[in-house]
């Protein structure tokens, strides 16, 4: 295979199989979820639903308003740029081989320094769960893979998203193409389960006018 | 597979359902941020307590018999199988080291709902008659009470007949009642054995004008702490069966959280639409305080007083203002802790571990918390609504010497009534 049939082969065809494999295994577990049975609770609201779900889906954006984050502002600002990183890399996978416009000077610096915010954000993941005990006792090796794992794709995707460098690009859709295989198995899913226990959440203690 | 795994496996399969399911699913990230939500680790700071680690052992099991990878390669995904030793861990962790207070839940940035998974767990417990004994025996009691109804009934209205004439020496007025069985009645009001339960309740009700009945039966369902649910509907039924036929308005519950929690919350779900609402007393002492019907002097109560927020009260029952305004209109030192509200800490007594005796130090040391906080709070007397509460802040108070009188909502109304 040529170089550049290589790089057709990976960018797009690769991409778009395990992208297919993601969504497939995502489908099955939410139908999974989806036919088991619900607890529900017939009392009247003591408080606005529908403010009380936005109210728990911002929650996220709003480190004061949890105990925990308010507590640990380290935490969320890790948490954010990290999750921002993902988002970025995430979208370059798709605007480099589709939209190969958007990718201008400014954008590809940007990107990159994001991802780089990511990476350094993972750092302080990883040494907060090595060097914690209690983060010891309750890391399995699919935590440690799975950080480590998104260690690896930021650093090829900086290079990748900077320069565009083939070799650079190539391990990172490679990477990637990887990733989205087993992220719907690991633990790295929590970001698709987040959006239905928040919903739950804004509905339990919106009912109960807490939220 | 011995027979009491296959039957505790079966149990864990009934229980899991839309929320068990997404909580023993890959919703949690292993983040930790947790921890420090939880008041049996902030009082002992092990490890093993964190909210996290606890219901890791129970999901971990979840996770070994659905979650794919996890079926795969366990020791990659940290799954277990069911064993005889997991089973009594999970008696330790999910009866004795969780009171399942919610306050991770509140705190959890992906809303990880830990007690959903306690919750299975202490059901297949008690399932496989696994769970502590003296829960059984009090959710016994309370389904053979009305099956022997006829026995004890006189010698609960004698009682109550005592308690009538100690209310009519303290409101001076020979009328003054506590009625049973009062058909018809527009409220029915449901007690706790103790006389601090009733007695400043019906001063209150007494000066209020209500229309009420007390109900021969007793709030607390300790059902509900076994997650035994069928036991814990006959149990309520006991209360939704006296309600109609007495063909009352309103259930009032007194200040038990777990009671005011199953029949607020669990009640109407279990039994469909019922005829009657279903209250708590704070409820009904904040409105007679916002109607007028009841005048407070709040020089009776001349100490600094604060407030502890029964985790089922506050935080998983939704009443957090009303004590309040009831604490202003009748003390004339109220003073919050903090947190309070629907983060308040739990006191470590909650889901029925106050009624264990042989964990009473773990209840004492993961009330420890709650004991700084009432001592940062200068009050010297600690008013709550629940009676687990009550008796474990008695107990703290005595552990950590704080010095604190632990008195009821209704108790310090009652004082305070003109």
């Amino acid at each position: 295979m040529s170089g550049e049939a290589l790089r057709h082969f990976v960018l797009y065809e690769l991409q778009l199989v395990a992208l297919s494999i993601f969504v497939l295994l995502y489908a099955v577990k939410i139908w999974q979820l989806a036919r088991l049975s619900a607890p529900r609770e017939l009392p009247p609201a003591r408080g606005n639903l529908t403010r009380a779900v936005a109210s728990s889906y911002a929650t996220v954006l709003l480190p004061w308003r949890m105990e925990s984050t308010r507590k640990s502002w380290g935490h969320w600002l890790a948490f954010m740029l990290y999750h921002l990183g993902i988002f970025v890399a995430i979208t370059a996978t798709f605007t480099i081989p589709f939209v190969p416009g958007v990718m201008t000077a400014s954008v590809r610096w940007i990107s990159a320094v994001s991802v780089l915010c990511a990476f350094l954000a993972g750092l302080f993941k990883l040494g907060w769960r090595v060097l914690r005990p209690e983060m010891r006792l309750i890391s399995t090796p699919d935590d440690y893979f799975s950080l480590i794992a998104l260690q690896i794709w930021f650093v090829v995707a900086i290079p990748a998203i900077l320069l565009e460098a083939p070799r650079w690009l190539l391990a990172y859709f490679i990477i990637t193409a990887l990733l989205l295989i087993y992220v719907p198995l690991s633990k790295i899913s929590h970001y698709v389960y987040w959006f239905f226990s928040r919903y739950l959440f804004g509905m339990r203690y919106g009912r109960r006018g807490v939220a | 597979m011995s027979e009491l795994l296959t039957q505790a496996r079966q149990e864990l399969d009934k229980r899991y359902n839309r929320m068990v399911a997404l909580t023993a699913s890959n919703l949690c990230a292993h983040c930790g941020l947790c921890m420090d939500s939880c008041h049996y680790y902030v009082a002992t700071k092990k490890p093993e307590l964190t909210p996290v680690a606890k219901v890791e052992r129970v999901r971990s099991v979840y996770k070994r018999q659905h979650d794919w990878l996890s079926r795969l390669l366990p020791a990659w995904t940290g799954a277990r199988e069911l064993t005889e030793t997991e089973l009594e861990a999970w008696r330790d962790i999910a009866f004795q080291y969780c009171t399942m207070c919610e306050r991770c839940v509140i705190n959890c940035p992906l809303a990880v709902d830990t007690p959903a998974i306690m919750q299975a767990a202490r059901g297949t417990l008690t399932a496989v008659g696994m769970a502590p004994e003296i829960l059984e025996q009090l959710a016994d009691a309370a389904i053979e009470r009305e099956k022997s109804l006829d026995l004890f009934k006189d010698i609960l209205v004698e009682q109550y007949g005592e308690m009538e004439k100690e209310l009519q020496e303290k409101t001076g007025d020979p009328s003054a009642r506590i009625p049973v069985e009062k058909e018809g009645a527009e409220m029915l009001y449901v007690a706790l054995s103790g006389a601090h339960t009733i007695l400043p309740a019906a001063e209150v009700f007494h000066r209020a004008g209500a229309d009420w009945t007390l109900s021969l039966f007793e709030a607390s369902n300790y059902a509900v702490f076994l997650g035994d649910m069928p036991r814990a509907k006959a149990i309520a039924a006991r209360i939704v069966n006296e309600a109609k036929r007495l063909q009352v308005k309103e259930v009032v519950i007194t200040e038990c959280g777990h009671a005011f929690a199953s029949y607020h919350w669990s009640a109407p779900s279990w039994f469909g639409p019922l005829p009657f609402r279903i209250r708590s007393i704070l409820e009904v002492l904040s409105d007679y305080v916002e109607q007028g019907r009841i005048r407070l002097d709040p020089t009776a109560n001349p100490e600094p007083i604060t407030f502890h927020d029964s985790c089922n009260m506050a935080r998983k029952g939704g009443v957090v203002e009303e004590p309040r305004v009831v604490l202003r209109a009748a003390t004339q030192d109220f003073r919050e802790m903090i947190p309070q509200g629907a983060n308040s800490f739990c006191c470590g007594a909650g889901s029925g571990l106050v009624a264990i005796e042989e964990w009473t130090e773990t209840r004492l040391a993961a009330g420890q918390p709650k004991a700084e906080q009432i001592r940062a709070s200068g009050a010297k007397v600690v008013v709550t609504s629940c009676d687990n509460c009550r008796h474990q802040i008695n107990d703290l108070s005595e552990r950590y010497d704080l010095g604190v009188e632990v008195l009821n909502l209704a108790e310090v109304t009652a004082r305070a009534l003109v």
